[in-house]
């Protein structure tokens, strides 16, 4: 393998790492905000990829203009879940709302595989790619990594200059502070949640577009999302993102040399190593 | 004179304690009323019934006219009844300024970001925290935290200010300058509701006071006379000797 090589892969890695870190977004705003783990996020992962299927070959839309639609559908599916699973656990011990949000990823995934079972789907997607000596990055990704760059620049715009994103981020800083001085803040998490949802639904329509994928996928995507809101610190979306991309750089780095089964055993060792010696995360610059 | 807010006969107990005990008080437009009574009296208690943390087990409580009780606590504030804590809660990532934009933008007012900004930096310029603007509230001093909650809570423009012990904790210059800020609030025309243990600071802070011992109403009156009241001496000044000091310090 010549260093060209190993520098594409270490690029077409970011690329794709930085579409796990627009997922990691939506996990670690959610815990940011309200101290709840939300172990239905695979579950919502995978919600984005089937949404990008059947949008795309029951009703013919093309790829990616399912990406406004699955924001919007991710949202409304988040808020209904805040309602169902999440809003009487807030404020309790979080193995409740641990607990909760679990046994709803169950009986999701559950009622997934009664319909579609566990076949391989693969949406067709093309998109010219570029070339660069001998390496061709393929325009799924590139372009998977613009859309994610639009939405981590738009929910950074959203948290930060925006009443609404004020109004989050004081929340996450002290609830009982933030409704003294006037902010609904049961509406709030509600919104935060929902958020949260809708970027785990658009990572994971985005993911399809890069990867088959099955209705168990949502796992392997989950566990890649803990490990990166680990690095970048948790409740932190922008270390998030910047997760995602070392994540990515990492299995960019590693994929040259050894087996894919692998990836995981050398992530998790990551993920321990990082708890122990960074428990504040890598990339924690600054928590919203 | 107008009330700006009555609370009607209001209890509010916890497990077997009474904190709150059936207790009935008035608030005219642009008074001082400190709030006085030994610890675990029920002040705190009182704040967070009327502005919404707790609901009362009963009675009423009616601000500028309109029934609050058991309203949620940002629907209370967005009325323009804004409150300090005892323990101070800055959102300590943010800024100072960034914490009393937030007061403003969700306070009385309602308003939008680049005025809430200015009415921010207002505010922490008027509680003199002018040179700590850019600063994370978590890199406060106590007394610069006690500052912030009172400019947090003006930014949102209220009619009325609960303050919870804002003197509590700083020292004798601090103390000094605090009281000059919360003088200069009612020269704004804002009426305020005071706790405080600093007896000199309330006693010389406040038109009327209300006494609470075990969350009745103990007495009630100008400072002088409840300094006087002998049964005010007996259950929170304890000393005869101390209250006629600060009787004779009110009236100085
Ligand atoms: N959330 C709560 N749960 C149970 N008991 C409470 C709660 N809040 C207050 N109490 C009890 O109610 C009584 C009144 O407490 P409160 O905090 O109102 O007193 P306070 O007058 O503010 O005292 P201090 O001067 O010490 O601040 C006390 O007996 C206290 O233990
Ligand atoms: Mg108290």
């Amino acid at each position: 393998m010549s260093l060209f090589g190993i520098i594409a892969s270490i690029i077409d890695g970011v690329l794709v790492g930085s579409v796990y870190g627009l997922a990691a977004m939506g996990l670690t705003l959610i815990w940011g905000v309200m101290d709840v783990v939300n172990l239905t996020h695979g579950s919502m992962i995978v919600a984005g990829m089937f949404a990008l299927y059947l949008l795309t070959s029951v009703l013919g839309i093309t790829p990616y203009a399912t990406l406004l639609p699955v924001l919007v559908g991710g949202f409304l599916v988040g808020l209904a879940l805040y309602w169902i699973a999440v809003h009487r656990m807030i404020g309790r011990a979080p193995l409740m709302s641990l607990l909760s949000t679990f046994s709803v990823n169950l009986v999701l995934i559950g009622l997934g595989t009664a319909v579609w079972g566990t076949v391989l789907f693969n949406v067709p997607v093309s998109f010219p790619g570029v070339t660069w000596q001998r390496y061709t990055f393929p325009g799924t990704h590139l372009l998977a990594a613009a859309l994610t760059a639009v939405i981590a620049a738009c929910l950074y715009v959203f948290l930060y200059r925006t009443r609404l994103g004020k109004a989050i981020r004081a929340v996450a800083g002290n609830r009982q502070a933030a409704e003294l001085m006037g902010i609904p803040t049961t509406r709030v998490l509600a919104l935060a949640f929902a958020l949260g949802v809708a970027l785990a639904g658009v990572s994971g329509m985005l993911i399809a577009t890069l990867f088959p994928f099955t209705l168990l996928s949502g796992d392997a995507y989950q566990l890649k999302s803990f490990v990166v809101i680990v690095l970048g610190g948790l409740g932190n979306p922008t270390g998030a993102l910047l997760g995602g991309i070392a994540l990515g750089l990492l299995e960019g780095l590693v994929t040259p040399f050894i087996p894919v089964s692998w990836t995981l055993v050398i992530e998790f060792a990551l993920f321990v190593t990082v708890l122990i010696a960074f428990p504040r995360g890598v990339f924690a610059l600054r928590r919203s | 004179m107008t009330a700006i807010l009555e609370v009607q006969e209001v209890g509010k107990s916890f497990g077997g304690v009474r904190a709150v005990d059936r207790l009935s008080f008035v608030i005219e437009e642009r008074e001082i009323l400190g709030l006085i009574g030994p610890n675990g009296a029920g002040k705190s208690t009182l704040f967070n019934l009327i502005n919404g943390v707790f609901r009362p087990d009963a009675g009423r409580v009616r601000f500028c006219g309109a029934d609050i009780t058991g309203a949620s606590p940002h629907r209370v504030a967005r009325l323009g009844l804004a409150r300090t804590h005892q323990i101070v809660q800055p959102l300590e990532a943010m800024t100072v300024l960034e914490n009393c934009a937030v007061g403003a933008c969700f306070g009385r007012e309602n308003l939008p970001r680049a005025r809430a900004q200015e009415a921010a930096r207002e505010a922490a310029v008027f509680v003199g925290l002018e040179d700590r603007l850019d600063t994370p509230a978590a890199q406060l001093t106590i007394a610069g935290k006690k500052r912030l909650e009172l400019a947090r809570a003006l930014a949102a423009q209220p009619l009325l200010l609960l303050l919870d012990e804002v003197l509590a904790g700083l020292n004798p210059t601090e103390v000094e300058r605090m009281i000059g800020v919360i003088r200069r609030l009612r020269e704004r025309g804002i009426t305020i509701l005071i706790i405080e243990h600093l007896m000199q600071a309330i006693m010389s802070l406040s038109d009327r006071i209300v006494v609470l011992n075990y969350g009745k109403r103990l007495a009630e009156g100008t400072p002088a006379s409840v300094a006087n009241d002998p049964q005010v001496i007996e259950a929170y000044l304890g000393d005869p000797a101390l209250a006629r000091e600060l009787a004779g310090k009110t009236r100085a």
